[in-house]
């Protein structure tokens, strides 16, 4: 039976009046940076940390980055729109049709479109959570420490193989972060690793500095190779309200978008990137037009655009009810979650219900409010896309060095942020994404700590892991996920060494 | 690119010759029949090494197209950067954040960006004040004041 009631008391809780104030807070510093290129959720939200001690309540806090999250989702697509460059990473195939109906002149119906089909499927990712989560978390109760390391190791192959880019770099990445998150004391035996005598490293790195360096001050460093200035298509923004044929065009997109974002958003690494690619190659498999994708058909915006925002809300599920986080962003909001002492998993329903369904609650209010944000201030936010980068970069960068500074209180951590920064520019440049990176460093420890939990049970036989149903099933599905890229790699090398040779 | 790949494989060879060698002669990899502290970053190294040798051989042989790592000058303004970084690392503490930001951006400004002196002052200025107004006043959050505190 569905827990109405946990649902009830959660709206109670996130009407109330500062939980209202942080979730509009929240949204309202998502659109900004969504809509501004440079700065993204994941280091917003590890930006905000530091404020996060001075709020004190956990769901407060959660409520408030949730918010950022999602509004990133509803901002990217106004920059990707008006000046072509995606304002963060799921806004990137708006691009495609969103930049060619505003030089058209139709910038107010693609803006308008992708703000309403962002609060449908929103609205349908959110539903699908406050149904799904419950009983997922029932039978993650079950779950030991064998299941916890499949489930790991699953999830941590599929947000390599699934960020696209090359399966090699995705899972170098991987390790390092593994391996940086070690750094410091080991949580089982105490012994001092990777310190090589820094007394500073021996409480480890922060997930704060890796965050901030590797997508803050990595993304500012490789943005400052860019000299070109980039031009707004138009400031002035008319007709938002999208023609009853524009309508008629994207509702099924809408739809499709909203059903393969909450599907893909569940899956670890899936997130709203790779659900808005799907859904608008989807779009452009169904279309009866297709030749008309790329030069500004409405569907190719309704739908990534709603994909995108029903991802954000489905990729809570894992974060909830298995304590999994499925993207960058979601495992800053699980680093949040413990520091303020609250272990999101299974448990977390039962002991913390108010922040389980505090949160779920005000995310129907966060996606109403941005609903709201978006459509009559979307002149406003085109105004900040006016901000010249050469002045947006040191204050992006200072926000940096300040909450980075502000978390230990330590100048050390300044010189961390440097390193992971520079790191994070070596690897944009370098085509090795850094999502996997930050994902393993907060895993890290729960994989640690699951593995030598389960050779300790089983007197150190690693038949454990295949022998239990659940953890088997999950490890079963590691390999095939594996041999299944190996053959899908080794098919393709296959091909382009055929292709030129035919050609010739 | 090619050769940035590899250099970047034989560097991620050697930290992962490093792990082995913590693992195997800092940490205990069996700790009294249990896995010990150095059990996981053994395993980690071994596999770091392969994906880093696997990472030069598909890097082997010249580029298909030519594409130089950095474009002429490109690090120019990134390496600038981080040293205005490292100088607001050093100077936080002993000046104050008050000071070291307004250094930072006015410097940032003059220095990366070109711009003209009083297109930096005042910005510098206004970031010094909005910075002590969010987190000095609102937020209260304890930054160093360094020689302002004297």
């Amino acid at each position: 039976m569905f827990d109405f009631h946990g649902l009830f008391t959660g709206f109670d809780i996130a009407f109330s009046l500062v939980n209202l104030l942080y979730a509009f807070i929240g949204a309202l510093v998502g659109t900004a940076i969504g809509v501004l290129p440079g700065l993204g959720p994941a280091a917003t939200i590890a930006l905000l940390l530091p404020v996060s001690y001075k709020i004190g309540s956990p769901v407060t806090s959660i409520i408030m980055m949730a918010g950022v999250y999602y509004g990133a989702m509803y901002g990217g697509s106004t920059t990707s729109i008006l000046l072509n460059i995606p304002g963060e990473a799921a806004s990137v195939v708006t691009c495609m049709d969103g930049y060619q109906m505003a030089k058209k002149g139709r910038a107010g119906a693609a803006l308008g479109i992708a703000a309403i089909g962002s609060f449908v499927a929103g609205t349908i990712g959110i539903l699908g959570l406050t149904f799904i989560a419950p009983p997922l978390a029932e039978i993650a109760i079950r779950f030991g420490p064998p299941e916890y390391f499949a489930l790991t190791v699953l999830g941590l192959l599929m947000a390599t193989y699934l960020g696209g880019g090359s399966a090699i770099k995705g899972l170098i990445m991987v390790v390092v972060g593994l391996l940086m998150g070690m750094i410091g004391l080991d949580p089982i035996s105490g012994a001092v690793r990777f310190t090589f005598g820094n007394v500073n490293l021996q409480g480890g790195i922060d997930f704060v500095t890796v965050a901030m360096g590797m997508f803050g001050v990595g993304e500012i460093l490789y943005n400052l190779e860019k000299t070109e200035g980039v031009q707004l298509v138009t400031d002035k923004v008319k007709n938002l309200w999208p023609t009853l044929a524009d309508f008629v065009r994207s509702r099924w997109a809408i739809v499709r978008g909203s059903v393969i974002g909450f599907l893909v958003g569940i899956l670890p690494g899936g997130g709203a990137v790779l659900s808005s690619l799907l859904s608008y190659a989807t779009e452009k498999k169904v279309s009866k037009h297709p030749e008309e994708f790329g030069q500004g058909a409405i569907e190719g915006v309704a739908g990534p655009e709603s994909a995108n925002n029903a991802a954000a809300s489905s990729s809570f599920i894992p974060l909830l009810t298995l304590g999994i986080p499925s993207n960058a962003s979601i495992a800053m909001i699980f680093a949040a979650l413990l520091i303020q002492g609250v272990t999101p998993g299974p448990f977390l329903l039962k002991e913390h219900p108010d922040v389980f369904w505090g949160v779920i609650a005000s995310m129907y209010i966060g996606n109403a409010m941005l609903l709201v944000l978006n459509l009559p201030l979307v002149g406003v936010w085109a105004q900040l896309l006016r901000v010249p980068y050469a002045y947006l970069a040191p204050i992006i960068a200072l926000f940096t060095l300040i909450g980075v500074y502000s978390v230990n209180n330590s100048a050390f951590d300044i010189w961390l942020l440097i390193v992971t920064g520079i790191l994070g520019y070596l690897a944009r440049k370098l085509n090795f994404e850094t999502g996997p990176l930050l994902l393993a460093f907060v895993l890290g420890p729960i994989l640690e700590r699951a593995l030598r939990q389960s050779l300790l049970i089983s007197a150190g036989s690693p038949a454990i892991f295949f022998a239990r149903p659940i953890s088997g099933a999950m490890m079963a599905a590691a390999v095939l996920f594996i041999l299944g890229n190996l053959w899908a790699s080794w098919k393709k090398s296959r091909e382009s060494k055929v292709q030129p040779a035919s050609v010739s | 690119m090619k050769k940035g790949q590899r250099i970047t494989g034989i560097v991620l060879l050697a930290v992962a010759g490093l792990v082995i060698q913590q693992a195997i002669f800092v940490l205990r990899i069996n700790d009294g029949g249990q896995p010990g502290s150095g059990f996981l970053p053994f395993g980690l190294g071994i596999i770091l090494a392969a994906l880093a040798i696997a990472l030069i051989a598909v890097n082997l042989g010249p580029d298909a197209e030519k594409s130089a790592l950095w474009a002429a000058g490109a690090w120019v303004r990134p390496l600038l950067s981080v040293l205005l970084f490292a100088a607001y690392a050093l100077a936080l503490e002993k000046l104050g954040y008050i000071i070291s930001v307004f250094a930072l951006v006015f410097l940032w400004l003059m220095v990366v960006e070109r711009k003209k002196w009083l297109q930096a002052v005042i910005p510098g200025i206004l970031s010094a004040v909005g910075v002590w107004m969010i987190f000095g006043l609102l937020l209260n959050v304890p930054l160093p004041m360094g020689i302002l505190a004297r």
